[in-house]
């Protein structure tokens, strides 16, 4: 305890790789990067002081390779590593072999993630601290007829959870008892790809839930505070994509009271670090534990733009051993964020993943506006990792500002080469439902049911619509000038080359 | 003077384009509109339609008869065809674009995780075909409809580009 960290190896890529070396030199120390062989020229490696190589692509043969992170850290003469979100951050035996070779891991203690980890454990840990839980059994090798009886006793409809999961990985809501046995196969092999641990649990599938979570900050002399709610509703395949603060169902006195249970719990669990605390949100404003997320989160922003907290300088800060800089009675909540996930992916297509190189890429600006990413113009975007390519973090004076904030954000974006999540954003802010802060995480198949984000009106259609005719037009011309220029006998180049085109046009599709 | 007929979802514009001294002369569905385009580089230009400004990138993807365009942060897919040609195969009643195929395609890049089904295998609608790994999520491909399965072309653990074929009906 005590020792000033020098050199942070960041065990990550993407934008929260960028996220934690922006921290590092805001602080003045060293931070080191890992790279797989397709982020040879990644932006997280162009902006690190060192960089070392780790291995192939698929995150199994680099990001995750226990041995391969610890050499490197050993190399660079690294006296931490941070692990960031996914891959190694809520892994245990890694936060243990860190503290075995005397590295610093920055997050809690292998205990904690071992407990917290495990959602079965959690559960019970909730309990203990006197949390409300959702209704759920457990189910230990039990085979499919014991299985289905157990979720008949909930009651369809009923969610699949991965034991050792998160990020919806390994998760599957059920309605019907005739879907449960394919669901659960599903589940549990994703489960296994995934955490390499198959158990799964069930637990009732609330109806219209919101997410609500609470951001947690402890130290290793006992101190805790919570850093107010983040609202996560707006989902998709069970991932986040739209995430806000304060929520706008929130009252001082359930924050209070979500911030006590949130306090409670980590404290029960001897938590030491950044978490967060995670819970279902009913109707009736009833709310249930989930379950703790034992690192940092992707939407930690918005909770650094209403409070001016900076998370990722407070979690070196606890790992150094030094008491929380923050009281309780210090964190403000100022104004209202809004977080928007840009992933590469087709929202029309049901969220497919869309790889390909980035041929444009210019980032929005101006008051208010944050933007994390973690690619560069003329990045290639893999298909071994998370599709997520930035965080677009909006600040407004309330939720008004924010929304209208955001959408010029989202406007000013320009991206080329590949599909994006940006313009499905655009069309969730125009949502009524949205604007008037009724969320829940039913929310995007309750209001967009065929996958339509189309946020285009007429008069932009009718404009990109004269953009392409041009396009084409000039390239015509351009195809005749130099057909003739050649010294071609055809008076007009531009009409053969199309009278080709259009011949091999009818031919084809007969 | 070229004469264009453009889609974009299912709205169909009927575009007339010439070249003027002072740039160009446009009418959309008949009426005349003003239009002014100034080049940033390749794809990319600012584009001033009856006074309201848009940055637009335009990128062909080296077909004749489609675009991507860029605007307000997002993509839009058009379809642009020879106005006396679309009328002509209106006319002829053919569909603009590829037939509904027997093929079946990858929809996005990723690993085949699973090959349930084998030549000559009668599959029914929503029955599991393939399952396909994509950044980290796996994805259960249904059968379209009731069908006999003619050749699969993927193995377990292969690897596939959006667009791939992985299997052929009957």
């Amino acid at each position: 305890m005590g020792t000033k960290i020098r050199k942070i190896l960041i065990a990550n890529r993407g934008e929260i790789a960028v996220r934690i070396i922006r921290a590092c030199r805001d602080l003045g120390i060293d931070a080191v990067a890992v790279y797989s062989d397709c982020d040879k020229t990644a932006y997280h490696v162009r902006l690190a002081d060192e960089a070392y190589h780790i291995g192939p692509s698929p995150s199994a043969e680099s990001y995750l390779v226990h041995d391969k992170i610890i050499d490197a850290a050993k190399r660079s003469g690294a006296d931490a590593i941070h692990p960031g979100y996914g891959f190694l951050a809520e892994n245990a035996a890694f936060a243990q072999r860190c503290t075995d070779e005397g590295i610093m891991f920055i997050g809690p203690t292998p205990e904690t993630i071992t407990l917290l980890g495990d959602k079965l454990q959690a559960r019970a840990a909730a309990l203990e601290a006197d949390l409300p839980v959702v209704p759920g059994e457990t189910l230990d090798g039990d085979n499919l007829k014991a299985t289905l009886v157990k979720a008949d006793r909930i009651g369809f409809p009923v969610l699949i959870k991965a034991a050792a999961g998160g990020g919806g990985k390994g998760m599957r809501v059920v309605h019907k008892p005739e879907d449960f046995e394919e669901a659960l196969e599903r589940a549990s092999s994703e489960a296994t790809s995934a955490f390499g641990d198959g158990r799964v649990y069930i637990e009732k599938y609330l109806d219209r839930p919101r997410h609500i979570e609470i951001q947690i900050l402890c130290d290793q002399h006992g101190n805790a505070i919570h850093l107010n709610e983040r609202e996560c509703s707006i989902q998709r395949r069970h991932q986040k994509v739209i995430e806000e603060s304060p929520s706008p169902v929130m009252t001082p006195e359930l924050r209070h009271t979500m911030g006590e249970a949130a306090i409670s719990i980590a404290k029960k669990t001897g938590y030491v670090g950044a978490g967060t605390v995670e819970f279902m949100v009913a109707q009736d404003l009833s709310f249930y534990f989930l379950e703790v997320n034992t690192r940092l989160q992707v939407e930690h922003p918005v909770t650094e733009m209403v409070t001016g907290v900076d998370l990722v300088k407070e979690q070196i800060a606890v790992a150094q051993g030094e008491p929380l800089h923050y009281r309780q009675e210090d964190i403000k909540l100022d104004g209202h964020a809004i977080e928007c996930r840009i992933y590469a992916e087709d929202p029309q297509q049901g969220f497919t993943p869309s790889t390909g190189t980035l041929k444009n890429y210019r980032i929005p600006a101006g008051p208010g506006v944050r933007v994390d990413s973690g690619v560069v113009i003329y990045n290639e975007i893999p298909i071994f990792y998370d599709p997520m390519i930035a965080k677009l973090v909006v600040w407004g004076s309330d939720r008004t500002e924010a929304i209208n904030r955001t959408r010029r954000a989202l406007q000013e974006y320009r991206v080329a080469g590949l599909k994006t999540t940006i313009g499905f954003h655009l069309a969730v802010l125009d949502n009524a439902r949205f604007i008037a802060g009724d969320l829940s995480t039913s929310f995007l198949p309750d209001e967009f049911p065929d996958n339509n984000y189309s946020f285009l009106t007429d008069d932009i259609r009718r404009c990109a619509a004269i953009a392409a005719a041009l396009d084409k037009f000039s390239h015509e011309r351009k195809i005749a000038l130099s057909s003739r220029s050649a010294g071609k006998i055809e008076s007009s180049g531009w009409a053969a080359h199309h009278r080709r085109e259009n011949l091999r046009w009818f031919g084809g599709s007969r | 003077m070229s004469r264009y007929l453009v889609k974009i979802d299912d709205n169909e514009y009927d575009i007339d384009l010439a070249y003027r001294a002072d740039g160009y002369s446009v009418t959309v569905d008949g009426a005349t509109v003003r239009v002014t385009s100034h080049r940033l580089g390749e794809t990319r230009s600012v584009l001033l339609v009856e006074d309201r400004s848009f940055e637009v990138d335009v990128r062909s993807n080296g077909l004749a008869d489609s675009r991507t365009v860029f605007m307000l942060g997002v993509e839009i897919p058009v379809e642009i065809e020879e106005y006396q040609l679309a009328q002509l195969r209106k006319t002829a009643g053919m569909k603009s674009g590829p037939s509904l195929k027997k093929k079946l395609t990858a929809p996005m890049p990723g690993l085949i995780l699973e090959v349930k089904v084998a030549p000559g295998d009668k599959v029914s609608k929503g029955q599991p075909l393939i399952v396909i790994e994509a950044m980290k999520m796996e994805n259960v491909i249904k059968a379209p409809a009731d069908a006999v399965v003619k050749s699969v072309d993927v193995s377990k653990g292969a690897s596939v580009e959006k667009g791939d074929q992985m299997l052929e009906f009957e």
